[in-house]
């Protein structure tokens, strides 16, 4: 499992550390890549700004992102990632505070794969980043089209 | 007259010429005669004629009476019309005075009609506005609010995972409180949402087989807390026209209600029905710890909570919710209760 990358977009390091002592609690050791803002996460995927030069084929193996975020929210990431046909078949994970019914009409609108709400009990928190890992890590197939064989 | 014929026939007895004149003159007697009876004959004619004309006299005088009485009749007529006339040009000036002040009212009415739709569309706009401000209100709360707590909540516990050899007893209790009300707080802000949520949502009409429904939530209670033995009661083939999702949390809520406060009884019985009566009204009695009627208007105050937390958890916000919901459903809601007697909580769902 380590060469697949975890990208995880979210501002607040509080719920970055949290999200990573859960996925240590679940065994989960796979790389992860944090993007502090909306930018972050699209220069990421698409090699751009920090990431010029990036081989942007290495998809990671999922997307774990927050809706709230400085610059370009979740929202508009998603899109970004859903109008891209390189990234369109990425897993992407909606795993933010919120249940807003608008929220959730938009990211189910564009494609989401998930949306999970993350609970204020961390025990509870840190199950379903258990879960997450077991279905998008273990059992989950990813399209092939993102990596050259 | 008559003229001897037999004369006539003695013709040689006298002269010639005598004969002649004689017979001449018997002619012109003869003629005489008979003149005479014409001018009798003319004579009778013009009396009948001059009696005939003394009729049409009196007829023509009794029709120049008939026509002068005509005429008296008229005059007064006329004075009548014209009387009417005078009456009628009053009337119409009045109606014009009438019709004049109709039209001004009619145009203030204009006037206070605009000025009114232009306060309500103000209005209007006002509570769109208000609205806005209210979703985006809740939207911040939902996403800022938590994000805090499940830093309290998190970091609490991984103090006493990563660092428990090193706190004593009472710092793991003063940890454990703040797990404790953070995960408090998370729930109030969720029932906060969700009642401000109710006020907002859109209402969708529809029948609704409300035994079948308090069947499913039963069975969801049952379900959570399968150790327990708690009997329901439903009256059977009970509909209601009314949003479906909203009713669900009415049972929710009130069944759920029930089954807490029925914790302690062994012999827990939670009933659904609708009473008779001039305004028959859904109810959800239970046989559990009841309350006391001086408390009775608390209940549906969000917030407002009759029991401490170690005997019942909750937040305060599902009556409250029920209220809310049941107000925009058209009803009204209410409850009886004694301590230790168990409550029942009765709604109507349309105002008739």
């Amino acid at each position: 499992m380590p060469d697949k990358i975890i990208l995880l977009v979210e501002d607040n390091p509080a719920d970055v550390t949290l999200t990573l002592r859960a996925m240590k609690r679940s065994n989960i050791a796979n790389e992860m890549v944090v993007a502090r803002d909306g930018v972050e996460a699209l220069d990421y995927l698409f090699g751009t700004g920090q990431y010029a030069g990036r081989d942007v084929a290495e998809l990671p193996v999922v997307v774990l992102l927050d809706l709230k975020l400085p610059k370009i929210d979740g929202i508009e990431v998603l899109r970004r990632i859903r109008a891209n046909p390189v990234t369109k078949p990425l897993p992407v994970v909606v795993l933010t505070s919120s249940r807003e019914p608008s929220d959730l009409t938009a990211c189910y609108d564009l494609a989401c794969n998930s949306y999970v709400r993350k609970p204020v009990d961390f025990n509870q928190f840190a199950e379903a980043v258990k879960q997450l890992g077991l279905y998008w890590l273990v059992l989950n197939e990813p399209a092939a089209a993102g990596k050259p064989p | 007259m008559m003229i001897d014929t037999s004369q006539q026939q003695e013709p040689d007895r006298r002269p010639p010429q005598l004969e002649d004149t004689q017979l001449a003159l018997l002619n012109i007697l003869g003629d005489f005669d008979a003149e005479k009876t014409q001018l009798e004959q003319t004579q009778t004619a013009t009396f009948n004629i001059l009696e005939d004309f003394n009729q049409e006299k009196a007829r023509l005088e009794d029709a120049q009476r008939a026509l002068l009485n005509i005429l008296d009749d008229f005059d007064v007529e006329k004075a009548k019309v014209e009387q009417a006339n005078l009456m009628l040009q009053s009337k119409s000036a009045e109606l014009n005075v009438a019709n004049e002040e109709l039209q001004r009212a009619r145009d203030t009415l204009e006037v206070r009609v605009e000025q009114r739709t232009a306060e309500l569309q103000q209005r209007t706009s006002e509570l769109e506005a208000a609205n806005r401000e209210l979703e985006s209100f809740s939207y911040s709360v939902s996403h800022d609010l938590r994000a805090p707590l499940r830093s309290m909540d998190g970091f609490s516990l991984a103090l006493v995972e990563d660092y428990g050899d090193k706190l004593d007893d009472q710092a793991k209790e003063y940890l454990s409180y703040i797990r404790s009300s953070s995960q408090l707080m998370g729930r109030l802000i969720d029932d906060i949402l969700n009642l401000s949520r109710i006020t907002r949502a859109e209402i969708h009409l529809d029948r609704v087989d409300f035994s079948a429904l308090a069947e499913e939530v039963a069975e969801e209670l049952r379900r959570a807390q399968p150790e327990r033995r708690v009997e329901f009661v439903i009256a059977p083939h009970l509909e209601a026209l009314a949003d479906r999702n909203l009713l669900r949390l009415v049972l929710q809520n009130l069944l759920g209600n029930a089954f807490k406060f029925t914790g302690s009884r062994p012999a827990a019985r939670i009933e659904f029905g609708v009473t008779a009566g001039d305004e028959p009204a859904y109810f959800v009695r239970d046989n559990g710890v009841g309350f006391d009627m001086a408390y009775a208007n608390k209940l549906f105050k969000p917030f407002q909570r009759l029991h401490s937390d170690e005997e019942f958890s909750g937040t305060g916000v599902g009556l409250a919710s029920v209220q809310r919901i049941i107000g925009r459903l058209g009803g009204r809601v209410w409850a009886e209760g004694h301590p230790g007697e168990g409550a029942v909580f009765y709604f109507t769902l349309h105002r008739s």
